[in-house]
């Protein structure tokens, strides 16, 4: 390509020196329409400037032969002009050119150029110019290209020609729109762009994993909407009809006000919202839909498809975050990787830039104090100080919540109704308000430690996450004892329920016998304590108050702020909006942190409250479109940018984590604990699971429960699960050597490279030789012909050829070394998903075998 | 009513609070309540007893010690918005470096950074201070004084400082000021730098140094100058005088003219 440039300029050079006779009237027509563009630009029109211009001209002149096609038409359109009546004619553009009284050669000629130039289009990112050549010239090449393509061609064939450029251009515009349909179909997209390009890809990360989750939970919501929720309200028993269905008669009067509907109590604990609606018959409606078996299939489908989705989600992710690692080239990750493409916002792109270079200084600084010895002692100190505080702030934390609890626990024995709202909504309030003020002291206490931003935001989010994490098991210890509770009072109401019967049996048998049996409505029977609506209740409750909170603290804490901090300004002795409140930063962590722990809850407490997935997706839709707002409102990009395509994977890990602990205390009460007497779909029955065993032994023929029982087996599943430890423990050292293998091929790499370069030095010296030879020989043509001007463009063409050797050899070397390493990674990532499926998969049978063998030996 | 286990849940904020904003409620007690107190105690203003202070811990017509002797009164006993030592060197190297012969200061409070200004001038330069305020002028006069400048020196001028710009060129016969030092209202800075702007008081290389521009700050100012494309002008970072963890910052400016 530089060649035919060469070329092409050098002919131009000769053509223009051979037709000398003809440059004294192109000049003339050049100065005429130079005149024009004065006149144009309004610009004095005094000899000197004139002159200026004329040589300001030459010199863009001789740079256009760069671009053949160009100058050529510019000698085209130049001996176009030569006849004076077209001259006058041609008003603005100079190179216009009518094809229909073009002769074929030149004709062709065009065609040659257009092509020329679709060819330099495509090849122009490869060019060592600077950028501004680049842009100029890429803008001139398309406009000359969509100027001449349609010209071309004669007769029919150039209509057809015309015909076909014009549909391809539609082509293209229908493609780039449908695409931009399809951007527009992705829920919020535009919102999240918009965001991203204001505050950054960390904060978009946020929003996208929002997205994310709430993908999941229409899901989670479609499953027990669609399988549980639905069949019973439309084919299940109606309301009223049986016990477990009807308010009872001692709160019939209350249960449709609103204060008690929002303690989801009333009517809303008698519906099929809670567990305790269900009806325990086997199958319901004309579809004999089995509602049991399908209220425990998808209470276990809903945690397995979550764990499905996150661990295939987190394989996926680490496809990415695979190659950032690398430690041992910090400043060149600094220098090439660090700043955020997707920045749209002046504002941010300055914080990011300010980021940047502090976070140059602090590597440069790190990099220093990494050679000498500081005072290790002291910030050893301070560290331990900080993490003695923030546990003494945990213990607190922890104590103040199991203190609540146990209060709660007096006040419902007491009676709820003796108590006022903040007494009976305390556990909820203290839970948020410690979740949402711990993290900021946390915050505080961590500018002790004197970490990097880094390293003190892992340290952040891991305290945090205890801090959660403490607060939700003390609440679920605090359910357990509430639990055990509710069934002591149960056995109880058995007996009583049992005395209550006989003598009802006794009065209706010691009167008339023929008299027909006394009906009693089903809201006067006795019922037990249904400890599972009770659960159930308390997790709907937990997410409604959590997500009070989260509001009232957006509206708050971001918009009230902002208003103040805005309007305020005009009127206040400091300055409000860079000094002391100023707008907040959006809290990527905590934002983070809350939704996996809100995400845990739902999973927990959705299998008893169906209605819990429902009121999750509406909470998350609600908080999309209002923490949007709130961001673009009232927030302040971050001082310090960083980059969020690492975290991603490391809020995946997190909700893994949680999604774990919460299947843990969800499936012990499920195993453990037999579901209680008169409620739920499971009543009756010794263990919640027992449905399985039920169906197998009525509803599949005899053999397959044979077969069953003989593959649950402990003979045949203990050598089973022994296989299954050998072949993770193969596939583990497996890929253990795989990675080692990898270590030991990054070493080769490095040391080719090492070879390569030097080997390229001496190219490169060799080529600079060479260019200092053609420089010596091109200075000397120049001195031949320095009246002509051009020696210029021949020199720059001779450099850009010596370059364009150097640079391809380089660009194919570095692809290869990448196409290696993301095989290698690639292999490896395959070993771990396996290894991660092998996990989950021994995992469920474990729990499953668990469990059949029990209902076995029982 | 609110239970106690709800207010204790609260405290943590209340802690995060402290402790993230110490350095202001330090300030709070040092500047404000500290004041108010000695106020009731003494009978005396705050100038007064700084006065007081300089007075008998400094040796008069030395303005080192007196400057010594302020610095350690405002970081110890009490607090008064001075330039403060650290800004100060910032100060001290600019004048250096320009050498103006033309001064203009807005605000001189005490004294204080009237006589690091004229400690740091070449001979025969001339410093025009303006302070509003009838005692603390009174006060800074005698402090001036006992540095040991004279009127040739250091000229304090009693009056509002938009009453007294527009004034300059015919009441005092000047034509450029070479240095402008701007410490009084943070409200007075835009008003008072586009009145010398339009005295046309400010030549090409004119220098402004504005400070508190950042605590209490000066948004106004600084957004001014964001605009304007007047100066040349970047902000120095430093620290509140006599306190280390509120972020201040001087605006210096170089007027470069219209272009």
């Amino acid at each position: 390509m530089n060649k035919n440039i060469l070329t092409a300029g050098d002919k131009d050079f000769l053509e223009e020196s051979e037709n000398e006779h003809k440059k004294k009237k192109r000049d003339s027509t050049r100065e005429k329409r130079r005149r024009r563009n004065g006149r144009r630009k309004r610009s004095s029109s005094s000899a000197e400037g004139e002159k200026e211009l004329k040589e300001r001209s030459d010199y863009k002149d001789r740079e256009k032969p760069l671009c053949y096609g160009s100058m050529a038409i510019f000698n085209l359109s130049s001996e176009q002009e030569t006849s004076e009546e077209e001259d006058d004619k041609e008003t603005n553009d100079d190179d216009e050119v009518r094809p229909e009284c073009l002769s074929p050669e030149e004709l062709e000629k065009l065609k040659e150029a257009v092509e020329e130039k679709k060819k330099l289009i495509q090849s122009l990112k490869g060019k060592p110019w600077p950028m501004k050549k680049k842009l100029v010239t890429l803008r001139e090449s398309q406009e000359f290209v969509e100027k001449y393509e349609g010209a071309l061609g004669k007769g029919k064939g150039r209509k057809l020609y015309a015909y076909k450029v014009m549909m391809t251009k539609k082509w293209v515009k229908f493609q780039r729109d449908f695409e931009n349909f399809k951007t527009a179909c992705i829920p919020w997209e535009m919102k999240i762009k918009e965001i991203e390009s204001h505050f950054g890809s960390s904060v978009a990360s946020y929003f996208i994993f929002l997205r994310w989750m709430y993908g999941i939970n229409m899901i989670l919501f479609g499953l027990t909407f669609g399988l549980v929720m639905v069949p019973e309200a439309l084919m299940g028993r109606p309301y009223g009809s049986i016990p477990r269905k009807t308010v009872p008669r001692a709160e019939e009067a209350s249960a449709m006000d609103f204060a008690v509907l929002w303690d989801f109590k009333g009517y809303a604990q008698y519906s099929v919202l809670f567990y305790g609606f269900y009806n325990n018959q086997r199958a319901v409606g004309w579809l004999k839909f089995r509602m049991p078996l399908s209220y425990f299939l998808v209470g276990v489908g809903t945690v397995a498809y979550s764990y499905m989705v996150v661990i295939r989600t987190m394989a996926r992710n680490a496809n990415e975050s695979g190659i950032g690692d690398d430690n041992s080239f910090n400043f060149s990750w600094k220098m090439f990787t660090s700043w955020d493409y997707l920045i749209g916002n002046p504002e941010t792109a300055d914080n990011k830039f300010a980021s940047i270079t502090t976070s140059f200084k602090e590597a440069i600084l790190e990099e220093q104090e990494s050679r000498k010895d500081d005072n290790i002692h002291l910030t050893r100190f301070l560290r331990v100080l900080a993490n003695f505080l923030v546990l003494c702030c945990l213990a607190g934390s922890g104590y103040l919540i199991y203190f609540v609890v146990r209060r709660s626990q007096k006040f419902t024995l007491e009676g709820l109704e003796n108590h006022t709202w903040w007494e009976r909504n305390e556990v909820n309030m203290v839970m948020s308000l410690l979740g949402m003020f711990c993290p900021m002291l946390f915050d505080v206490i961590s500018t002790l430690e004197n970490y990097h931003p880094r390293v003190a935001l892992q340290w952040q989010l891991g305290r945090i996450f205890a801090l959660f994490l403490g607060n939700l098991y003390t609440f679920i210890i605090a359910l357990m004892d509430e639990i055990n509770l509710k069934r002591k009072e149960e056995t109880i109401v058995k007996f009583n329920i049992t005395t209550w019967e006989t003598s009802l049996y006794n009065s209706s048998m010691s009167g008339n016998v023929t008299a027909p049996p006394v009906t009693i409505h089903p809201a006067d029977v006795p019922r037990g304590p249904c400890w599972e609506t009770m659960v159930g209740q308390e997790f709907v409750r937990l997410i409604i108050s959590d997500t009070m909170t989260t509001y009232i603290t957006l509206l708050i804490g971001d918009f009230l702020r902002a208003v103040l901090v805005r309007f305020l300004n005009y009127c206040w002795c400091w300055d409000l909006e860079a000094g002391f409140p100023s707008y907040s930063e959006f809290d990527v962590s905590g934002n983070v942190l809350g939704l996996i722990f809100n995400q845990g809850m739902i999973w927990m407490g959705s299998f008893y409250a169906p209605c819990l997935p429902a009121l999750n997706v509406l909470r998350l839709h609600v908080s999309m479109y209002l923490q949007c707002w709130a961001v673009m409102c009232c927030n302040v990009p971050q001082e310090r940018v960083f980059k969020a395509s690492g975290s991603n994977n490391f809020y995946m890990a997190m909700l893994l984590v949680i999604l774990f602990l919460s299947t843990l205390p969800a499936i012990y009460t499920i195993v453990t604990i037999p579901p209680s007497f008169d409620c739920g779909p499971f009543s009756g029955k010794n263990r919640m699971f027992d449905v399985i065993q039920e169906t197998l032994e009525s509803d599949f023929p005899a053999w397959f429960s044979k077969v069953f029982s003989y593959a649950s087996n402990p003979g045949l599943v203990l050598p089973f699960i022994l296989l299954m430890v050998l072949a993770i423990y193969y596939l583990q050292s497996t890929s253990k050597s795989y990675k080692e293998a990898n270590v030991e091929l990054k070493k080769k790499l490095q040391m080719q490279n090492e070879e390569n370069k030097k080997k390229n030095k001496q190219a490169a010296l060799k080529a600079q030789m060479d260019l200092e030879e053609a420089r010596k020989a091109a200075t000397q043509a120049a001195e031949h012909r320095r009246n002509n001007n051009a020696s210029f463009q021949s020199q720059e063409g001779e450099i850009h050829n010596s370059y364009s050797i150097i640079i391809p050899i380089l660009i194919l070397q570095q692809q290869q070394q990448q196409l290696l390493l993301l095989l290698l990674l690639l292999l490896l990532l395959l070993v771990l998903l396996l290894l991660l499926l092998l996990i989950i998969i021994i995992l469920i049978t474990i729990i499953t075998i668990f469990s059949l063998t029990k209902c076995l030996y029982i | 009513m609110v239970s106690p286990a709800i207010a204790l849940a609260f405290l943590p904020l209340v802690l995060t609070l402290i402790i993230r904003y110490r350095h202001y409620f330090v300030l709070f007690y040092r500047a404000v309540l500290v004041r108010i107190w000695k106020d009731c105690a003494t009978g005396l203003s705050r100038e007064e007893r700084v006065y007081q202070y300089v007075l008998t811990h400094s040796t008069p017509g030395d303005p080192d010690s007196i400057l010594e002797a302020f610095d350690f009164w405002c970081s110890k006993v009490e607090y008064i918005s001075n330039i403060g030592p650290k800004k100060g060197k910032i100060l001290d190297r600019l004048l250096m470096e320009q050498s103006p012969l033309t001064v203009l200061e807005l605000g001189s409070h005490c004294g204080y950074s009237t006589i690091r200004i004229a400690r740091a001038l070449p001979l025969g330069a001339r410093l025009y201070s303006i302070e509003m305020d009838q005692r603390n002028a009174a006060i800074a006069e005698k402090i001036i004084r006992l540095a040991g400048f004279d009127d040739d020196t250091v000229e304090l001028i009693v009056k509002p400082s938009d009453e007294v710009i527009p004034q300059m060129r015919s009441n005092y016969g000047l034509e450029r000021l070479d240095f402008v030092f701007m410490d009084h209202w943070k409200k007075c800075y835009l008003p008072d730098l586009q009145l010398l702007e339009e005295c046309g008081l400010l030549g090409k290389g004119s220098m402004i140094l504005a400070d508190n521009v950042l605590f209490p700050g000066a948004p106004k100012f600084l957004r001014y100058l964001r605009k304007c494309g007047l100066y040349e002008w970047k902000i120095h970072r430093a620290t509140l005088e006599y306190s280390r963890g509120i972020r201040d910052g001087m605006a210096e400016l170089v007027y470069q003219g219209i272009k």
